[in-house]
Order: C-alpha cells, then structure tokens, then sequence
C-alpha cells in the first residue's frame, strides 16, 4: 500500500498473472522466499490466495530477528543490568532470550528503548553524556551500511558515550548452505530486493551458475512479487536456471559501491552463529579494530553466552524452509505472538508470526 | 500470567484476554457486564467508562479534555444512548502545571456544552511526582437510550451490510508522527464526538449494531464482532477509506492502517434494506462526508473470522492485532 | 512495526549538508541521512531505509520487466495445456 503507487506502464494486471501462472506452473514448484517480508507481503497482499495448488512457496532465513541467536539477546540483556541504554528496532523487543526479552526488561525498568535509525543512538548518546548507550545492531547488507555511517559520524563528532553491539549477518553464505543442501530440493530462489539494492546481482549469481537453481531479485509491492515469483515460473518451464531482476527500478547489476565502502571500512567477516542453523564462517560482521572505542563487545568485555533455546522449539527448519509452521508441534499452542517461544513467532517479518496472523487450519486462505 | 505487560493494553488480543480474567471474579458471581461499548441498564439509561492516557497530551486535532469527552460520549452513542451526563475523575502528578490542566478542562467542558451534557460528578487525586505521568483522566457518562430494539452484537446476521463512518486511522496516526516526530501534511486526530452524526440513524428499523473503533482500529471491531458472533465478515479493501496522509504514516513506519486507532469513527452493521439511507445520512453530517460501505456479513467459511479482498483481487484473513502496538494512544 | 526489510520511497526536498536532506513520503516530511548515496538533489526519488537513502529510484521499470509482462498478457490468454 505505498503511496507511490503502482507502476503504471507497466499495465499491472493481477488476475492475468494468476492466469498466467496457473497456465505455466507444472504440476510442482518449490520456491525458497528467502526475506521474511517476502512472506508477510505474499500473505497480508492476497498473493498466496492467487497462486495455483502446485505453486509451494517455503521460507527462508532471511529474517535478521529470527535468526539472531538466543546468546545474543541474552548478551543484549546483559548489558541492560550495567546501567547503559540500550536502543534497537522495534521488532527485536518481543524476542526472547533466557531470561526475558528487552520487553519484559524494560517492563522491569531497565532502560531498553526503540530507534527507527542508527542515528536514534546517537543523537540519545549526544543528549545524555553522562549515560553509556549501545546500539544493537541487527540486519543484513540493507542495513548494516546504515550502522558504519553512524559510527563514522560518532566518530567524527567525537562521542565517547556510544557503542554498538553487532549481530549483523551476511546473506550470500547462508544461501550458499541452502542451495547446497541436498535435502531441500528447490525450484527456484525469490531474492530479498533491498539486499540487493546493496550488493547488486554478483553475490547472487552463483545460485543459478554453479548450482543451477533460478533466481529472481524482487522487491516487496505485489507487483513485484508476481513478477518475481511469474518469472521462476518461467524459467523452470524453460528448462533454464539464471539470475534475473524484476526491481531494476532500484537494484544496480553492480549494487550501490559507496555503501560497501563505507561498509567495509566499518566492519569485517568473521563467523556468526544462526539461530536454528548454527555456526556459517564469514557470515558475521563485527567492528574492525580501529573501530574498538565503538565495539559494545569490548568496551563491556562481552563474551559470548551460549543460547539455550526450547527443545521443542523447530525455528531452524522453519527458517531453512525444512518445514512451515503448522508442521511444527508447538505452533498455536505453546508459542502464540502472546507467548513467543521462537523468534519466528515474534518478529514482525517472522514466518510463523505471519502464518499465525493469515493462515487458519479450518477453511483458511492459505 | 503473573504480572500486566503494555500488550495487555494495546486493545487487540492480549486486551481481551486479560479483561476476560479480570471479569472472572464478577461473572462467577453472575454480576458480569456486557461486552458492548457500553452498558444498557435497566430503567432506560446506558452507561460507560473509559480511561485516558494520552501521550502526548495535547496532539494534532485535540487533547486530553476533548478526548475524555468524546470517548465516552461515543461509547454511548453507538449503543443509541444521548450524551447527557459525565463523571470526571482526574489523577494529578504533583508539580502538574495549572494552567495546563485548565486548558483540559476546558477543552472538556467546551465539548460537553456542544452536546447539551453536564458535568454531574467529579473527583481529584493528587500523587507524588512520578507516581503517574502528568495526569490522566477517567469519564462515565450517562445517557438516556433513545431507542426500542437494543442495538447489539446478537442482531448480527447473514447479508447484514458494514459501514465505517469516516476514514480509519487518523487518530493513531497523529499520535505516531508525534511520537516518533514526523511532521505530517493534513493529518489531524479523528477525535470528534459522534452522537450528532448517529442520532438520526436510531430511527431505523434495519440499524443492527453500532461499535466505537478505538484502540486497535477496524480490524479489531470486526475480529470481534466475527469471533462473538461466529459469523463470518467479508471487506474489501478497495473500499476501506484511508487518508492519504495516514497511509504515509503508515508506509513511513511499517503500521497497518487496518489497526490504527480511531476517536471519532464508527462501525455499524445495518440490514441490507437500509444501508443506502444509512450512508445518505451520514453524508449529511460534516464528520462522515466519507462514510462508506466496506463489506457485509456472509453466511460462508471461515466462520467466526473476518476475510478482505485485497486490492490486488487476492483474499486474506484479517486477524486481531497483538502486542504493543503504540502504548498510551487514548 | 518497523519491519527490517522495510525501504519506502521519498523525495529529495532539500540538501541540508554533506549527509543530510529533507524529504517527503507521500504527507510525510522528515531529515534523511544521504551518506550511502552519491550527489543527491532535490527532486531526486530515494529508497530510505532506517532513516538512510540507500539508493537513487529509476524513474522507469527495465525493459526486462516491459518483456515478462508481455508475456504475462500472452500467457493468460493460452489455454491449460
């Protein structure tokens, strides 16, 4: 529903696509939406309602809540007991960790508060001089270079009352399990578009190259969903498996160079652990050294806690599209949004949250 | 749950829930109230109650006083009661500046005067600084019913036609680019009192039910209308009036407007017979020139939940909201 | 609420400095960070993402769009194979 509004050379015309795709689709595909926004657009926009029976969509861990790791809300918690200001977007409050959440901390009047923006933080550490404020940092390649130009305008402004704990992740090692895990077996890829709007078509090419799995770049309007989820239609009928970019209108083949830079010059790879999934190398992206007055991990001495998460709990294969969430036996009746056991339920862009919201068992629109 | 969280405030599911658990010591006793906006007592009069905590306390379109005001005076309304008497309770922060509080108070008695109420009773509480954020307000109000077939959720049936009085979202959406300082074009709170706009429509036969969206917006009014009644609501989102300036806010922060709160919007359910007199009327009156139609009650599945034809021809479910979603919005 | 994914598109008002600019979405205004992005101006369409531009908005979708959507059209008018 954005104000923009749609397209209009473009002659949208959602009822031919549901045509059209009930006309390509073969009797099944399996396609992978990777970004959790992909999944609640798909579902609150009525496109799944227009998709033919053999169309399967299955999520996958591009959720940047869902997929931090409960150590490290529990390493978030931690900092809110020394006294210090944490702020974070809004969706990471409900997420539980082992002791509570930033939302029951802050129910308990521990200062815990929401930004919209990196610089949230810093203006919060301008205005208080005499209180420590961490940002925590979460969020893929869109983000992140949001968070370097925060820390080299803090740098430049001098502050000394600000750091950021890092738990941004990197998408493209991820995918590069997923395509290689022989269990999934997938038509097709729908790639996240503001992603990609960063770091343009190269990091994504190898799915359709090396592993010969179609790709399709989107963004998030219905338009450009159909369009997306039209051409991996397309593809698989013709026997073709490339990368391709319906979101033109924003993703450069080379991406946005001034944001990796600046990116680049903040943080490095390092190994990252992905709730559900476990360790990936390199998929992490934590403060380079010239940057450790601004590393939350060191001016707090942090050490990473373990996360414990609900043995019941099956994020892991619902963020690796393994399963969708009426599979899982706790879905709707332990972990409701109201009492969350897995990140996937409380995030915003969290697909059992979304399944909960759209999807019902009796007579639903699925 | 051992202790209330900000979601059991926030009007959607988690509200509910925990209304039904406070009412228990009450229902068990068989002394429970209706689950209408407001109650309808035995003698002829109806009566409400409503808390405020507005932050902030003055916001586009209105403040605290008018607010109180018009909550419950719309509260009344929809269940076919007159506007005649308030009960004003006021709980002060020590150090609350006067002059402050007297331009809420006048705000509430410039909006009670307009509608012919009076202010019957009334209360202070002063506590120490801190123990409550500047000052919050509560309102009963009381009213002589002016209709013979009580409007209620149980008059609901199949091919009944759902009409929203104004466009949705106003209010939340001013209290969200004031809190999150967005500066905004045209956006004002709906905070309006509506018994004006609803009286002449008491006279129809057809009229079924009438509901206040406050917190939690439409989608919550019609989520329980569905589950209490276990019919099955059927909207199309084409047709939902939403401001352009509440769909930027909207956009801009991620909200859905389909539960944006309202002050001055309601939902009412009317026989197909009289829809089209329902809207002609309301369009007389210069707080619903943008009344509209959204969908009907069906007889289909799913029952007990509300679907929505999406403007890309898809249908979807519409659930209740959850969570906190803009704390001390009313 | 704020979902991360979330970009919404603005419109460049005007330059502030080196890394700010005013912006409108639709009846919102607010200050934006251009850091990310090369030589913004007023009047240019931004992607915003978490108060930063993160890219400049072609005022066009590709031809490849153009072409899929054709097919589309032609596809929906065959019958079920």
């Amino acid at each position: 529903m954005k104000s923009e509004g749609l397209p209009e050379k473009m002659s949208f015309d959602p009822a031919g696509a549901a045509k059209a795709l009930q006309n390509i689709a073969p009797k099944s595909l399996s396609v992978m939406e990777v970004c959790g926004t992909h999944t609640v657009s798909i579902f609150r926009s009525g496109i799944r309602s227009l998709l033919p029976p053999g169309y399967r969509l299955v999520s996958g861990p591009g959720c940047p809540v869902c997929v931090t790791d409960q150590g490290e809300i529990d390493t978030a918690l931690s900092l809110l007991e020394t006294g210090a200001v944490l702020t974070a977007y809004g969706d990471m409050f409900r997420v539980p960790g082992a002791s509570g959440s930033l939302s029951s901390k802050r129910g308990e009047g521990l200062d815990a508060r929401v930004a919209t923006s990196a610089m949230d933080a810093l203006l919060l550490a301008e205005q208080k001089p005499d209180r420590e404020v961490v940002f925590l940092a979460v969020g893929f390649e869109t983000t992140a270079p949001a968070t370097a130009a925060m820390i080299l305008e803090a740098r430049r402004r001098k502050i000394r009352n600000l750091s950021v704990l890092s738990f941004h992740k990197r998408t493209p090692p991820a995918l590069e399990l997923l395509a290689s895990d022989q269990d999934l077996s997938l038509s097709g890829f729908l790639l996240p578009g503001h992603v990609s709007v960063i770091l343009g078509h190269e990091p994504f090419r190898f799915l359709a190259e090396e592993k010969g799995i179609p790709a399709v770049i989107a963004g998030f309007e219905p338009d450009q969903i159909l369009s997306g989820l039209i051409d991996l239609a397309l593809q698989q009928r013709k026997g073709i498996a490339k990368l391709h970019s319906v979101y033109g209108r924003a993703v450069r083949p080379e991406g946005n160079p001034k944001a990796r830079e600046i990116m680049d010059e903040v943080f490095e790879n390092r190994s990252a652990s992905w709730r559900g999934i476990g360790e990936i190398p390199s998929s992490g992206l934590a403060l380079r050294e010239e940057f450790a007055a601004f590393d939350a991990e060191k001016k707090f001495s942090l050490k990473p806690l373990p996360g414990k998460p609900h043995p019941g709990c099956r994020c892991g294969e619902i963020l690796t599209g393994r399963i969708t969430p009426p599979e899982c036996p706790l879905f709707r009746t332990h972990c409701t949004p109201v009492s969350p056991v897995g990140p996937c339920m409380v995030s915003g862009e969290g697909t059992c949250g979304a399944y909960f919201r759209f999807f019902k068992t009796t007579g639903g629109i699925a | 749950m051992s202790t209330i969280t900000l979601g059991h405030g926030s009007g959607g599911r988690q509200s509910r829930e925990i209304v039904d658990i406070l009412l228990d010591s009450f229902r068990r006793r068989g002394i429970g109230p209706e689950m209408e906006d407001a109650a309808l007592l035995p003698g002829g009069f109806a009566m409400t109650t409503d808390g405020f905590t507005v932050s902030p306390r003055k916001f586009p379109g209105g403040d605290i006083g008018h607010l109180c005001v018009c909550g419950c005076v719309n509260d009344l309304a929809v269940r076919g009661a007159a506007p005649e008497f308030l009960g004003l309770g006021l709980i002060i922060e020590e150090g609350f500046p006067s002059g402050e509080l007297l331009e809420y108070m006048e705000s509430a008695a410039a909006t009670c005067s307009e509608l012919g109420m009076t202010l019957a009773a009334g209360d202070t509480k002063v506590v120490p600084s801190g123990a409550v954020d500047g000052v919050y307000f509560t309102g009963s109000a009381f009213g002589r019913i002016r209709r013979t077939l009580p409007l209620q959720m149980s008059n609901l049936r199949p091919e009944d036609v759902l009409i929203v009085t104004t466009s949705i979202g106003r209010h939340g959406a001013a209290i969200a680019a004031a809190r999150f300082n967005l500066s905004v074009e045209g956006l004002l709170s709906d905070c309006a009192p509506l018994w004006p706009s609803l009286e002449p429509l008491l006279l129809l036969d057809g009229l079924r039910c009438m509901r206040d969206c406050t917190r939690g917006g439409l989608g919550t009014v019609l989520c329980e209308w569905a589950e209490t009644t276990g019919l099955h609501l059927s909207i199309e989102e084409m047709r939902i009036p939403i401001d352009f300036s509440v769909r930027s806010v909207c956009d801009v922060l991620g909200f859905d407007p389909l539960y944006m709160a309202c002050e001055g919007c309601a939902v009412i359910a009317t026989a197909p017979s009289c829809a089209q007199e329902v809207i002609d009327t309301l369009r007389k009156s210069p707080l619903c020139g943008d009344a509209a139609i959204i969908g009907r009650i069906t007889e289909g599945e799913p029952g007990g939940m509300v679907s929505m034809r999406t403007l890309i021809g898809g249908e979807r479910l519409v659930d209740m909201p959850f969570g906190e979603l803009l704390p001390r919005i009313c | 609420m704020i979902v991360l994914c979330l970009a919404v598109p603005y419109i460049i008002e005007l330059i502030m400095d080196d890394n700010r600019a005013t912006a409108t979405s639709g009846a919102v205004r607010t200050e934006i960070r251009t850091d990310l992005i090369d030589s913004p101006s007023p009047g240019d369409t931004v992607l915003v993402h978490a108060g930063f531009a993160i890219e400049k908005l072609s005022p066009e979708d590709s031809e490849e769009l153009f072409a899929l959507w054709d097919e589309v059209r032609r596809l929906a008018g065959e019958n079920v194979v």
